[in-house]
């Protein structure tokens, strides 16, 4: 079985490694890392945490399966006390004062912090250039972006310089870097995971997702992290994912795809034959692969955009260096407010709150946000009908391999159409998985709503297919 | 009485303009088919049932969390947290 948690564990138990040289050697590695994945590292607090694993070892005691392991956290998670930068300047001596529902897990479960990672600024981004802390750095080719949002944690986990690290996915953000840095990456059912201490970028959509190197790996974390939490009302209590349970994939007989992600002119020619040839693969194992109908790229593309930047702008108003950030007076409040904000967010951050503050605005609002809603629903609907006739959908992560560096920020609507496989699913609250497997930026494995247990267990069947 | 308040006021942002990549993804979802069905999120009811609404708690913060955020308000003069000029318009 491929597991770094399970192979590292064992080094611990039979005092192979010292948990102590672990983590200074991943903080080495991460110190003199050229990908730009750090904004802040938890060296102090990581070997001592290092050290009181080992004592327990020296002395006996039994060790959890998740104690001693390096992980990193993608810097919109609130660790007490850490500097929580959301990679913007208006946030970048901010420290929080609590710890997210979903990292305090980790911790209780003796997982060790190394690193807040690099991402775009408010996880506005899909590629990690809108940060103050440089361009993220694709870990197989450095001229090319490490993907985003959650782009820093992507390209660590691929680095091997964390063990897994834990990324946000509102639209895409967890699943696409996981595609473009070759590893795997789960956004679960929404509510699965507790959001509190996850700053806020668009409610409805945001999800806390692992990013690491093997599927039991993802199965781990993503038990440790789930649950009903009273800070997070949207959350719901779920079942256990045990290793037996995905191991075999006799449940699953009809798997779907989504024609029109594939008939188009938009994408990139190797990625449409690769996941042809995928498909192929899957119909010689016997299972039934039907071809559905969804909504236009397009338009799937307008309503999370549409519905994320009206949220966004709701979320972000609270930032206005009254109460933390970085305050710049001016003549009076208002005048402060707005020099703030001016100064310290970035051009993508700007132009996702003043489209959201134009679908918000009266005038706008029925004809576009209300409408946006509507198309919502309209694809809820879509994926409930279609899960009616397949247990899986499987889709390409992205049309395209990764951009240059510099390209995004140049056309930030290409930008936007690059998330037109990733979006869909949020808006639909569904558990999708990349695995790096089928493409250059691999795939998504896409279940019905609550069903990630099915996620992971077509993840071991491909695993073994192509 | 009614106000009009252009976008980089409603936003807080100084000489904010509405951007043409946006207006274009805006274009789109004005131009789509939309049912008649008015009963929004059907399929991503997240609300808690009034059975499961969690009791009014009163939670003191720890410290630790006091401590940091005053460390993280902005200014400070003599021992006061200081916040910007207000003034009534």
């Amino acid at each position: 079985m491929d597991s770094q948690i399970h192979k590292i564990h064992q080094q611990l138990v039979n005092k192979n490694i010292t948990c102590t040289a672990l983590v200074q050697e991943r903080l080495d590695a991460l110190k003199q890392n050229t990908n730009n994945t750090v904004n802040s590292l938890l060296d102090t607090s990581a070997l001592d945490l290092a050290a009181k694993v080992d004592a327990k070892i020296a002395n006996g005691e039994t060790i959890g399966l998740l104690e001693g392991i390096p992980f990193g956290i993608k810097d919109v998670y609130m660790v007490q006390g850490t500097l929580t930068t959301a990679s913007s300047d208006l946030l970048k001596n901010y420290k929080a004062a609590y710890t997210a529902t979903a990292i305090q897990k980790l911790l209780d479960a003796g997982a060790i912090p190394l690193v807040k990672e690099n991402c775009d600024s408010f996880g506005h981004g899909s590629s990690s250039e809108n940060t103050i802390f440089g361009a993220v750095k694709n870990a197989i080719n450095p001229d090319l972006v490490g993907g985003g949002s959650s782009g820093g944690s992507a390209v660590n986990v691929a680095k091997d310089y964390t063990v897994f690290s834990i990324g946000g996915d509102t639209g895409g953000s967890v699943r696409q870097p996981a595609g473009y840095n070759n590893v795997y990456g789960l956004k679960p059912t929404y509510g699965r995971i507790s959001r509190y201490g996850l700053m806020a970028y668009a409610s409805s959509t945001d999800c806390v997702g692992p990013i690491a190197k093997s599927i039991e790996d993802i199965r781990i974390v993503l038990n440790v992290m789930s649950g009903k939490d009273g800070k997070d009302q949207t959350t719901y209590a779920s079942a256990e994912i045990s290793q037996d349970a995905i191991s075999t994939s006799e449940s699953i007989k009809t798997v779907g795809y989504f024609k029109n992600f594939i008939e188009t002119d938009a994408i990139d020619g190797q990625v449409k034959s690769d996941f042809l040839a995928a498909i192929e693969k899957i119909k010689a194992k016997g299972i039934q692969v039907k071809a559905l109908d969804f909504f236009e790229s397009e338009t799937l593309v307008s309503t999370y955009y549409t519905l994320a930047m009206a949220e966004t702008a709701s979320n972000l108003s609270r930032l206005d260096g009254t109460n933390y950030g970085n305050r710049i007076e001016g003549h009076n409040l208002i005048d402060s407010y707005a020099v703030t904000r001016s100064e310290n967010f970035s051009e993508e951050t700007k132009r996702r709150i003043v489209g959201g503050n134009q679908v918000l605005s009266q005038g706008f609002s029925d004809e576009i946000y209300l409408k946006g809603l509507n198309l919502r629903d309209q694809i809820s609907e879509n994926f409930e009908k279609d899960f009616k006739e397949v247990d899986i959908i499987i889709s390409p992560v992205t049309p395209s391999t990764p951009p240059k560096i510099g390209d995004s920020l140049k056309d930030p609507l290409a930008m936007y159409l690059s998330d037109a496989y990733t979006v869909g699913f949020s808006l639909g609250q569904l558990p999708t998985l990349t695995v790096p497997q089928g493409t250059a930026t691999g795939l998504q494995i896409t279940a019905a709503k609550n069903n990630d247990e099915l996620v992971l267990k077509f993840a071991n069947f491909l695993k073994d297919t192509i | 009485m009614s106000k009009i308040m252009t976008v980089d006021v409603l936003s807080s942002i100084k000489g904010a303009q509405p951007s043409e990549a946006v207006n274009k993804l805006f274009e789109v979802i004005k131009n789509a088919n939309t049912t008649n069905n008015n009963a929004f999120n059907k399929n991503h009811d997240n609300a808690v049932s009034l059975d499961t609404l969690r009791d009014d708690v009163v939670m003191d913060s720890s410290q630790i969390e006091k401590q940091i955020i005053i460390e993280n308000f902005p200014k400070e003069k003599n021992g006061y947290l200081v916040v910007s000029k207000v003034i009534e318009e």
